[in-house]
């Protein structure tokens, strides 16, 4: 063995210097204090988390703080924190960044996040760790000593990329790093050259399609950890599940991996109170309905079931996307059918479904998000609170990131709804309200969670109520019942669905619905149908057994 | 930890930087800053820049530090051992405290002769797998090569100052300053021989493990020069990340002049 001794030659140096210039020197009060700062700000033990110490603010839970202590310990500051969705693997990631910080070991990092999570993580590292986090804007910082925070597309841009891979970073976090589990990517390619000591993978999902992508994360923090590829296929195979389920490769994953799950935690997590609101068209928009039901079906294309949805959001959302067609200056099989139809929506009642959101909202003060699938919806439901003294912000995927803030400002300090036309996916964080509308219902039931996670998040103190609203007699009732209610998606608390559809094949839900509406001949045939589809979702949740993670722990 | 009480080091901190202490209660620190801290501490370069531009006099701030955790909800700073504001002050400390030259006071009107001390309190960091510091202040007379350990505990206990006192006079020491600086290193160099380092051979046999399963991991690759490279830069990481080392870095230090009477003592 040999242990390397790096001297101090220069201070002797500058103090001769100052000998023979006759100063300038410090006096005792603060040669002291100097000295008592060091003692202080000393790292005493090898073991031990010191980070808490130095943010009293702060409340960790019980699982983050061994967590973290487990990554720096045991895993040597390489693994993958993947803790269920909502836990803090945040929290977790900034306690050890701090960690390293304080012990002097990182002095420069690199951070990659989604685009739109970068204002959030600089700020959550600047306000909660004190960690001086910059995000990377037009001017580039990647040769000084800091803590960046950017997105993967940014980084490895040309102009960025060259750089950045000549850097040696003491610290590299890829958060939702389960996008990095195909290795023939360019992603992949890109974080495998950085230069790094300590490396963080975060994701919820570690294993989503395939037992590879376990094999390819750990690669990145420990090449040969788990043989080569080869090795690894022939020992563990390809199913997922094996993760799970082969007691050896689960012992060699669990020391490069931390995994809690919500029911470990210990947490009393505040319950989620889910209620259908069954809406009953009006006599006029029934007949619409029905008579739009009946132009469709001799329609060829495969957009017409669309207009029969937007219908049931609203006679805008239809109106628009109609209107849109019959302007394309192409051969349309019922044209005329269509137009005459465009003038009845005109003489339609404010929609059923509005009204039904200002009888829910109108009494009460609290703070509500609704949901729906189309602009044109979000627009009109906006006009139509204000017409009933409601005050609304409108938020989209689309808004650029000052904005989405801003707007998430607005309705925490002034505003009593927002309406968003999508969950602006790893977005916002809105758990200072508990009520949602799901004014229409994705098709795709992952979207529905997502919606959902924003306010039934670590943080959330009231039970969330959330209301989904369905038309009765309309495609929504079927979706409804034979889905939603089927595979009891609202009543799981965080749901396997992804990875229960990824082994079904099931690659698009929401096309996989389009289909069974636009192939059935008769309403009875696209309920078998649908029927069938959620029968089988709802045998592969029951076959795809909890997985077993902690199970093990103990006693291995 | 050294420093039990932060108020009076801020405190401290303040007076010893010539501020002006506008009010100190149960807690809570109210301090007008000169314009040389104002400039430290309160990041407004343009502002300084502006001013001095302009040849106006600056108007430095007055700051309100909270120390006492029951009043924090009040107007005024919250500091406390993690707030960035106290770390601003310790890397301040760093650089205003590290050199110095100090003498014994005399408050006689004997002639008094002092005797020169080289001073140096190093900080040694062992890190492997892991990171630990050790604080050693060394001290050691110039003149016949006697050397102290806990230096600054027997600093504390006398009256230092800038200049020095009327009736004293300085001895020239026998000993160079560099070569007194080389028997503090091996002085150190034998007390790290003498410690058992197990946590350097942990860490030693993880990095060998580490790069045979790299190697492993790399064996069917063949001569293709990317991989190569990765090879190399990953082989890098896992040295960067377990290569056991130590490292003496210095805090601060300086030439002490003692009495005849305080050096004596040191060594009863």
């Amino acid at each position: 063995m040999n242990i390397q001794l790096k001297r101090d030659q220069e201070f002797i140096d500058e103090l001769n210097t100052k000998l023979e210039n006759d100063g300038p020197f410090t006096n005792w009060n603060l040669f002291k204090m100097s000295y008592d700062s060091s003692l202080a700000t000393m790292t005493k033990e090898f073991k031990g988390l010191t980070a808490p110490n130095h943010l009293p603010h702060m409340t960790f839970l019980e699982h983050q703080l061994e967590c973290a202590q487990q990554i720096v310990e045991e895993m040597n500051g390489r693994g993958i924190l993947a803790d269920e969705v909502g836990l803090g693997k945040t929290i977790e990631a900034g306690l050890i960044l701090k960690e390293y910080m304080i012990r002097g070991l990182v002095k420069k990092a690199l951070i990659l996040v989604p685009a739109s999570l970068v204002n959030q993580w600089v700020n959550e590292l600047n306000q909660k760790f004190y960690i001086p986090a910059l995000s990377q804007r037009k001017r580039p910082v990647w040769d000084q000593e800091n803590i960046v925070v950017t997105s993967i597309d940014t980084a490895k841009r040309q102009q960025h990329k060259d750089i950045i891979l000549e850097q040696d970073y003491d610290f590299v976090l890829i958060d939702e790093a389960h996008k990095l589990k195909n290795h023939k990517t360019k992603n992949y390619e890109f974080v495998r050259s950085l230069k790094k000591k300590y490396c963080l993978l975060l994701t919820a999902t570690p294993v989503q399609n395939k037992l590879s992508d376990i094999f390819n994360l750990v690669s990145i923090l420990k090449p040969g950890y788990l043989g080569n590829y080869e090795d690894f296929t022939n020992q563990f195979g390809k199913d997922r599940k094996n993760l799970f389920n082969d007691a050896h490769l689960k012992q060699l994953i669990q020391k490069v991996m931390v995994r809690n799950r919500r029911q470990d935690t210990g947490i009393d997590w505040t319950k989620r109170k889910v209620e259908t609101v069954w809406i009953d068209f009006t006599k006029e928009e029934q007949e619409a309905y029905d008579e739009l039901t009946r132009i469709s079906k001799d329609s060829a294309s495969f957009s017409s079931i669309t207009y029969t949805r937007e219908l049931c959001s609203s006679r805008e959302a239809c109106y628009m996307s109609l209107k849109k067609m019959l302007n394309q200056d192409k051969e349309i099989v019922n044209r005329t059918d269509y137009e005459s139809f465009l003038g009845r929506i005109e003489q339609l009642p404010h929609h059923a479904k509005a009204d039904k959101v200002v009888e829910l909202i109108k009494d009460t003060d609290e703070k509500f998000i609704i949901f729906t699938e189309y602009r044109a919806s979000q627009l009109y439901l906006q006009w139509y609170l204000q017409q009933h003294g409601i005050s609304s912000v409108p938020f989209r995927g689309g808004f650029k990131r000052g904005k989405k803030d801003w707007m998430r400002q607005l309705f925490q300090n002034h505003a009593q709804v927002l309406i968003a036309t999508e969950a602006g996916g790893e977005g916002i964080n809105l758990q200072f309200c508990n009520n949602m509308i799901n004014y229409d219902l994705p098709w795709n039931p992952m979207r529905l969670e997502q919606r959902i996670g924003r306010i039934h998040r670590f943080g959330q103190e009231s039970d969330v109520n959330i209301y989904n609203f369905a038309i009765r007699n309309t495609m929504e009732e079927h979706v409804l019942n034979l889905l939603y209610e089927k595979i009891q998606l609202f009543e799981r608390v965080v749901g396997n669905l992804d990875s229960i559809l990824a082994d079904l094949n099931i690659g698009n839900m929401e096309e996989e619905i389009q289909t069974i509406f636009k192939e059935s001949a008769t309403d009875g045939e696209a309920r078998i149908k649908l029927e069938n589809l959620s029968s089988v979702i709802s045998f592969a949740q029951q076959n795809n057994s909890e997985e077993d993670w902690n199970g093990t722990r103990e006693s291995s | 930890m050294a420093l039990e009480n932060l108020h009076d080091f801020m405190t401290d901190y303040f007076i010893a930087n010539q501020c002006e202490i506008l009010e100190n209660e149960n807690g809570k620190l109210h301090v007008q800053l000169t314009d040389k801290m104002d400039e430290i501490l309160m990041n407004r370069p343009f502002y300084w820049q502006y001013v001095k531009k302009l040849g106006y006099p600056g108007e430095p701030m007055t700051v309100s530090f909270i120390t006492n955790p029951e009043r924090r909800e009040e107007e005024g700073e919250w500091v406390h051992f993690g707030s960035p504001r106290i770390h601003q002050i310790f890397r301040t400390l760093t650089n205003q405290g590290k050199y110095t030259r100090l003498f014994e006071e005399n408050n006689t009107s004997q002639r008094t002769a002092l005797v020169p001390w080289l001073v140096i309190n190093m900080k040694i960091s062992y890190t492997g797998k892991h990171k630990r510091d050790e604080i050693i202040s060394i001290g050691l007379q110039l003149i016949n090569g006697a050397m102290k350990i806990d230096m600054m505990d027997e600093l504390n206990k006398i009256s230092l100052q800038s200049s020095i006192a009327d009736f004293s006079y300085t001895m020239t020491p026998i000993i160079r300053l560099k070569s007194g600086y080389q028997r503090i290193i091996q002085y150190l160099e034998r007390y790290l021989q003498q410690q058992n380092h197990e946590w350097a051979q942990e860490s030693w046999n993880h990095l060998q493990e580490e790069k045979q399963l790299l190697s492993h991991f790399y064996q069917n690759s063949g001569d293709d020069e990317e991989y190569e490279n990765r090879f190399d830069q990953e082989m890098n990481d896992i040295e960067n990340r377990f290569q056991p080392f130590i490292e003496l870095s210095v805090i601060n230090g300086g030439l002490f002049y003692l009495s005849q009477l305080t050096s004596n003592k040191l060594f009863i």
